[in-house]
């Protein structure tokens, strides 16, 4: 009786260790899971449908300047690795990849990829390394509520290279700031964003997403030809043309009619 | 014209007898005027066609009547607060310039065509013939007018009166002097009476003014009261932003909130390199401290004309002046390395709060900002 006593007693001691390594098995697991953090380079969320598109297109427009793994060919173009997708978004929606020439600066173009294309493309860089991120509006949704508040926002951050009316101006060594007009919302939150090429970034933390969307409101208001009540922007840049113009105009308006008078007289 | 006068003037009575065309007639005729051809422009009186002329010049001032009285009700009623053009009532706005400059305009051109109208239509379109003589007056005139000068001058009596000559070169003397050395007195004022605060050349509302003072680094974000400060966890790598100095005792002080945003001497660029630029950075002697890691601060405020020199281009890492294109290497100290600036861009040194994480100002630039000045040495 003893002898069966201790086979059972040790059986059960045997499932009962077995059954606490198990318990203890499965919650350093779970702590595992919970504990660690989620890593910082890889974005699980993308859709590895989209992620797969866009590797082909990447490999069929993209990897002659940009290298087989995104690590950028030297003296053609800069690696992509952890640019994010604001900046894919900004340089192939409005037509500046891709480039055609090596120059100071890609110039705005007719876009080459189809919007479809520029999300599966960012997908496959998002999906490589990470980045910044776009916001989800696009379209009129990225204007802000007061454009006179983005307007000083735009004199303080954005005039000083895009002119006070986004008329854009010259930079160094051949590299010039563009005109805003024409431009998408969701292209200039990009370009805020990922500070494409000469432009300096602006982080969501220091233009917050309303200053920034305020500030495209203005823009909004003061191009596309929003901004000419006297019928013509003559340019767009103050006084200087309008004087001009004024004088000119105003001048031999003034020597017509004195000549009329006179001949009438 | 006093020689050759008409050899017969009317007398008295031939002149009360005179009728208004006679007198007209007279008139130029001592002036050596003969009136070759004076038409009556509407012979006959009341015609349609005079009438038609009448109505036209009374529309034209009619019309600049009646736009006069539209420009005033545009300037006072019309809407003429901004609207953007996404707002209801933009098209309102934007018509107000062109409403009031039309109406102006018109009521302006209106009442010059009315004039120029009535001119041509009912004024005479005289023919008048004047005789005049050739070059320059005779002996005769010459001789008697200097004669007159000279005799006003003697029966003044100015030459032999000392005291009146004395008195008025001292009353004008005095005017004379007033005039003159006001305006450059006030140019001998001490430019160096401020020179040891905030408001003079040499510093800058950066300066502190007691020894533990923190002045913070603060952005403008367009409302001019709130208070927004910087971390350097706000910039991205490759960034610029344009910041202001703040101190907690102006914090519920509007009009200081907002001096300081609009004084030229205040705007500093804060850049942030990007990391690959910060470790190629050329640091001035004497001022190795004065950047906290990649984050440099610039004064704005260029050395040569002291344009704001804010265009940073993030790859180059060079600054811009849009008024006369000189570049500074953000990389070297801000250096000029192409256009008509001649000195670096001052450097204010910085680092973090560590109480608030904020960065803060260790103290003023250590050089003046902007363009140079006589006593300037460099």
């Amino acid at each position: 009786m003893t002898k069966k006593l201790r086979a059972r007693t040790k059986m059960r001691r045997r499932i009962a260790g077995l059954l606490a390594l198990g318990i203890a098995l499965i919650g350093v697991g779970a702590l595992y899971s919970v504990l660690v953090p989620e890593p910082q380079t890889a974005q699980a969320a993308q859709d590895p449908v989209m992620v797969r598109e866009g590797e082909k297109i990447y490999n069929n427009t993209c990897i002659s300047c940009h290298g087989a793994n995104l690590e950028g060919v030297k003296d053609r173009g800069p690696s992509l690795i952890g640019i994010g997708e604001a900046a894919v978004y900004f340089q192939t929606s409005t037509g500046r990849m891709p480039a055609v020439v090596q120059g100071a600066q890609a110039k705005k173009k007719p876009p080459v990829l189809t919007p479809e294309q520029v999300d599966q493309i960012s997908a496959y860089i998002q999906d490589n390394g990470g980045g910044t991120e776009m916001p989800a509006e696009r379209g009129e949704a990225l204007q802000g509520e007061d454009p006179a508040r983005g307007g000083e926002l735009f004199r303080y951050n954005c005039a000083s290279c895009h002119n006070f009316t986004g008329r854009g101006g010259a930079l160094s060594s051949g590299k010039s700031a563009p005109a805003l007009d024409n431009v998408d919302e969701a292209a200039m939150y990009a370009a805020m964003l990922s500070g494409p090429q000469n432009m300096p970034r602006f982080s969501e933390r220091q233009l917050t997403p309303a200053e920034k969307k305020d500030i495209i409101a203005y823009v909004k208001s003061v191009t596309d030809g929003n901004n000419n009540p006297g019928g013509s922007p003559i340019g767009g840049l103050g006084p200087q043309s309008e004087g001009f113009i004024a004088f000119v105009v105003g001048i031999v308006a003034l020597l017509g009619i004195t000549l009329w008078i006179g001949a009438k007289a | 014209m006093s020689t050759d006068k008409p050899e017969e003037l009317p007398s008295e009575e031939e002149l009360a007898a005179m009728d208004r065309d006679g007198l007209v007639e007279l008139g130029n005729k001592l002036d050596g005027v003969e009136l070759v051809e004076y038409p009556d422009p509407w012979p006959v009186k009341g015609t349609r066609a005079e009438k038609r002329a009448e109505r036209q010049v009374a529309f034209w001032f009619g019309l600049s009547g009646l736009s006069g009285l539209a420009f005033v009700a545009a300037f006072i009623f019309w809407p003429a607060t901004y609207k953007a053009y996404n707002e209801p009532g933009h098209v309102m706005y934007s018509l107000y310039t062109p409403v009031i400059g039309l109406t102006l305009g018109l009521a302006i051109l209106a009442v010059g065509i009315g004039v120029l109208t009535y001119t041509r239509r009912f004024i005479p379109h005289e023919v008048a013939v004047q005789q005049r003589h050739d070059g320059g007056s005779n002996e005769l005139d010459k001789a008697t007018i200097l004669a007159n000068l000279a005799d006003a001058g003697n029966r003044s009596t100015i030459a032999r009166r000392p005291l009146i000559k004395r008195s008025l070169a001292f009353g004008g003397g005095v005017l004379g002097l007033a005039l003159t050395a006001l305006p450059l007195g006030s140019l001998l004022r001490n430019p160096h009476a401020q020179s040891s605060n905030k408001d003079g050349l040499l510093h800058t509302p950066w300066q502190h003014t007691s020894k533990d003072e923190k002045v913070f680094l603060r952005r403008a974000t367009g409302y001019a009261e709130e208070v927004s400060l910087v971390r350097p966890e706000d910039m991205d790598a490759g960034s610029m932003e344009t910041v202001f100095p703040f101190r907690e005792s102006e914090r519920d002080d509007h009009a200081a909130l907002v001096k300081v945003l609009k004084r030229g001497d205040s705007p500093v660029m804060l850049i942030r390199l990007r990391p690959q630029d910060g470790a190629r950075v050329i640091k001035h002697e004497g001022q190795e401290d004065f950047n906290y890691g990649d984050y440099y601060a610039y004064t704005k405020i260029c050395s040569h004309v002291g344009c704001p020199t804010s265009l940073f281009e993030q790859r180059s890492n060079r600054i811009l002046c849009p008024c006369h294109q000189s570049q500074f290497d953000a990389l070297q100290y801000a250096k000029p390395v192409f256009g008509p600036a001649t000195r670096k861009l001052a450097q204010l040194p910085i680092t973090v709060d560590p109480e608030t994480g904020y960065f803060v100002s260790t103290g003023d630039f250590i050089e003046p900002i902007g363009p140079a000045y006589w006593e300037r040495r460099s």
